[in-house]
């Protein structure tokens, strides 16, 4: 293991910019960092070499733990976006200026300048000033400077960020080339998606602070966890649709996930990833190759040279539902598809052409959290749920659809998605009635109280701990807060007791990291479960409590005679609850 | 026809043409600049060159010549130190108050430097709060060259902090970053990447304060005393000799000066550039 980062946080006046990342880096492996700017990615490569301050967590290096040395002495190498190199030494002086510093001797420093600026393509600039230098060969400067002292791990941070396009992509292969060959452990930061593509051998996408997802370029690409980053690596449709045990359903199309992993449970709600290559256009149903889903008008066509993409309004009635807010006033659903070169010539379009929508390849998001069901009893009521702090962030940051339930469809059956309603002293009624007609997620949030600032987990009883951990997952990766894990433990608890509990606290933190990449913070508490909620209700920051109850049909009256100081309407303390499946 | 249509359009500029900006400029630089230091040259230039050398000679002008230098130089070169700590200061932390701090820098430019001087002198005194603490040292400011000195450095200090301070602020913090992961003690970090980089703009205000502390008049004359031989400046001797009527000795002093001030001008230059040669962009 070359680089293991363990729970790392950084905060920013209070709220997380990296919020408890834990990543592990082989040797030799290209690690590249993906996010949009302001979700933290530089900050923790930052953190990573010794340039800023950590608050939480744990860095090693080859094994060393490195958290507490300063940059000077963690043998790191980096490289920044513009350059940084030293404009008052030559290229040599540059280069040799990490030698000079542990007073290598001067044949050596010669020997090594050499044999670096040879592997970067520079042999005999060394007495050139940088000012002298194309942009590009600067940065190829700084990448030799960078490996002068043979560091443990080359950082990079959006190196390739200042130059233009064509010598981007010429030092791009120089990078992946010079890494190959001397199997450096390296770590790229950028926000250039098709960088990452080119370069990683593995690739984590942040947001919001989070390492959302980590994995291979291709498994994000094919199997995104989130909304997220099924759109921030590439074009992609995003549909509701359905899990049973025929397979995945979309609109008129039925077919085997690809993936046995798709952990939702059957006969629910789902959102579906569709890539628009995936997508076959035909002038007929019969002409399609595979499943077709649905049927649409072509609405534009857009020229990329060796690609066309195609727009295509779907018919009403077609069935589909996006899976992402759609904007007031939009009334038809569009649906992107790529078409190759081939396929142009076959089938030749024109804006206004009927045509048959093919899927050739659907993946469906493990997230629970398909859309928020508005329960309210009110449209003002439903418009203080929408403003309120944490559903706006949750929405936001999912680009989640809010679907109002509204009285008259008592009947509606409730288990997609999840429940949201307002916390008030008739919430455990509404509840136990969203229980009953399936729902299996509901949140309740205080109305009026700021953004929760903590999120603590009691995984409680009768939910299965894999349904639990991705419903936790799913809220951890769209909230900037810090997540908790909490045991309660009785004061007088015997000793097997006390290692029972803690050993039920580190299998859910080693599951959470295990099949969601997340990690989250535990705690202890000393008490029973009513003493544990009345010492967060007594709290002054709001927090989201999340909690896994039994779903049995005295809920209401249970509710409301163990959790009274939950429902008292007015506080702060928002409440997301799971329940076990309904026999 | 056809010509016209190819003919290339000319290309326009914010402000009119080059003629009329460079005549207002040299008209301008002339009426301020050169028309009254040539003034100075041309009095002074029918002296034969054996009445300058006399002139220029007598100990009490070498004397005022030797502390009007000396005392430039080391103030400048206190200026130098202190006003690089003080931009540093103001440009890299963040603290209360900071503003107020900024702003109190420019005091020295706007007292008028009469103030300054009877402010120094009596805090200076034997008697004033500073003197009465460093008599029993057996220090003396007031109407030594310690004072003059003092003085000097008081109105040179904006210079070297108002010319450092862009500079320090544009520098890319990723140099000290590059350093530091290079393997560079914070120290190091310092003395071969920070400086260097602030070098040019710190020989630039400091150059700028010497020049002004050689022609400072009014923050000296209080604490220096005026004692010839001792604690005289050259510009209270042309004072000096104006007062007693003797203007052409009043004039080649003057001219002397200029001529030495134009020397360092150059000198300061040539060094700018050559630093800038090597490591400044070329475009």
């Amino acid at each position: 293991m070359s680089i293991r980062i363990e729970q790392l946080s950084k905060l920013y006046q209070g709220v997380p910019v990296v919020n408890d990342v834990t990543i592990e880096i082989q040797t030799g492996e290209f690690f590249v960092l993906l996010g949009p700017s302001g979700s933290g990615k530089s900050t923790l490569l930052r953190s990573l070499a010794g340039l800023t301050t950590i608050d939480h967590g744990r860095i090693s290096l080859h094994g060393r733990d490195v958290t507490e040395l300063p940059a000077r002495r963690r043998g790191v190498g980096m490289v920044f976006q513009h350059y940084a190199l030293f404009r008052h030494m030559t290229v040599a002086e540059n280069i040799e200026f990490a030698l000079r510093v542990r007073r290598v001797s001067v044949a050596q420093r010669r020997r090594r300048r050499e044999e670096l600026l040879q592997l970067v393509a520079l042999e005999g600039y060394d007495a050139r000033y940088p000012s002298q230098l194309s942009g590009g060969q600067q940065q190829r400067v700084a990448v030799a400077r960078a490996l002068a002292h043979e560091p443990a791990v080359l950082l990079l941070d959006e190196p390739f960020g200042a130059l233009d396009a064509k010598i981007r992509v010429e030092l791009r292969d120089t990078v992946r080339a010079v890494q190959r060959r001397i199997g450096m452990t390296t770590v790229l930061v950028t926000h250039d998606q098709e960088e990452a593509f080119a370069l990683a051998d593995r690739l984590g996408v942040m947001q919001m602070g989070r390492l959302l997802e980590t994995g291979t370029p291709e498994q994000l690409y094919r199997y995104p966890a989130t909304r997220f980053v099924a759109r921030f690596l590439g074009a992609a449709n995003l549909f509701l649709g359905d899990v049973s045990g025929q397979g995945l359903r979309l609109g008129a199309a039925t077919m085997a996930p690809e993936r046995a992993a798709a952990p939702s449970p059957t006969g629910s709600e789902a959102v579906l990833v569709v890539r628009p290559e995936d997508i076959e256009i035909a002038t007929s149903s019969e002409d399609l190759g595979a499943h077709e889903f649905a049927a649409g008008t072509v609405s534009a066509l857009t020229f990329a040279g060796h690609q066309q993409h195609v727009s295509v309004q779907l018919d009403e009635l077609s069935g589909i539902e996006p899976a992402t807010a759609r904007d007031a006033g939009e009334q038809s659903i569009t649906v992107d598809a790529l078409r190759s070169a081939a396929d142009q010539m076959a089938i030749p379009l024109q804006p206004g052409a009927k045509v048959a929508l093919g899927v050739r390849r659907v993946h469906a998001l493990p997230t629970p959290i398909s859309s928020f069901n508005l329960m309210a009893r009110s449209d003002s009521e439903a418009a203080q749920l929408e403003q309120s702090p944490l559903l706006a962030q949750l929405v936001s940051s999912m680009q989640a659809r809010v679907i109002r339930r509204s009285e008259p469809e008592r009947d509606e059956r409730l288990e997609a998605g999840i429940c949201v309603l307002p916390l008030d002293e008739h919430s455990p009624a509404v509840i136990a009635a969203a229980v009953a007609r399936g729902a299996r997620r509901v949140l309740c949030i205080a109305l009026g109280a700021a953004a929760p600032q903590r999120m603590l987990v009691q995984a409680g009883e009768g939910v299965a701990r894999a349904d639990l951990l991705a419903l936790v997952s799913s809220v951890m990766r769209h909230l900037p807060i810090e997540a908790t894990a909490v045991t309660l433990q009785h004061p007088l608890a015997s000793r097997s007791e006390v290692v029972e509990t803690q050993t039920a606290l580190l299998d859910t933190r080693a599951e959470l990291r295990s099949s969601h990449g997340l990690d989250l913070r535990s705690d202890r508490f000393l008490g029973d479960l009513p003493a544990w909620l009345n010492s967060i209700v007594a709290q002054p920051e709001p927090a989201l409590l999340v909690l896994g109850l039994d779903g049995t049909s005295t809920l209401a009256p249970r509710l409301t005679a163990e959790f009274p100081m939950l429902f008292r309407g007015g506080g702060h303390t928002n409440l997301l609850l799971a329940f076990g499946r309904t026999p | 026809m056809s010509a016209t249509l190819l003919r290339r359009p000319s290309r326009r500029q914010v402000l009119p043409g080059f003629g009329l900006t460079m005549g207002y400029t040299v008209l301008w630089l002339s009426l301020i600049v050169i028309i009254p230091l040539s003034a100075a040259f041309l009095s002074a230039a029918h002296l034969p060159p054996a009445r300058w050398l006399q002139i220029l000679l007598t100990p009490r002008v070498l004397a005022a010549f030797r502390l009007s230098i000396g005392a430039s130089l080391i103030a400048a070169g206190i200026n130098a130190c202190f006003g690089l700590l003080i931009a540093w200061v103001l440009t890299r932390y963040e603290f209360p108050g900071r503003k107020l701090l900024d702003a109190l820098v420019d005091l020295p430019f706007a007292l008028p430097t009469a103030v300054a001087g009877i402010a120094l002198a009596t805090l200076y005194a034997p008697g004033g709060w500073l003197g009465r603490l460093l008599a029993p040292l057996g220090i003396q400011v007031a109407f030594t060259p310690l004072g003059v000195t003092a003085a000097l450095a008081f109105v040179g200090l904006p210079f070297v902090v108002r010319t450092l301070q862009p500079v320090l602020g544009d520098l890319d913090r990723d140099l000290e970053r590059a350093a530091e992961t290079l393997g560079a003690r914070p120290w190091l970090v310092f003395r071969r990447v920070i400086f260097p980089a602030l070098l040019p703009a710190l020989i630039t205000g400091s150059a700028l304060a010497f020049s002004r502390a050689l022609g400072e008049y009014g923050s000296v004359i209080f604490i220096a005393g005026n004692i010839p031989l001792v604690s005289e400046i050259v510009p209270l001797v042309i004072m000096t000799k104006l007062e007693q009527f003797q203007y052409s000795e009043a004039t080649v002093i003057a001219v002397a000066m200029l001529l030495l001030s134009f020397a360092m001008m150059f000198v300061v230059n040539g060094a700018q550039l050559a630093l800038q040669r090597r490591y400044q962009p070329r475009r």
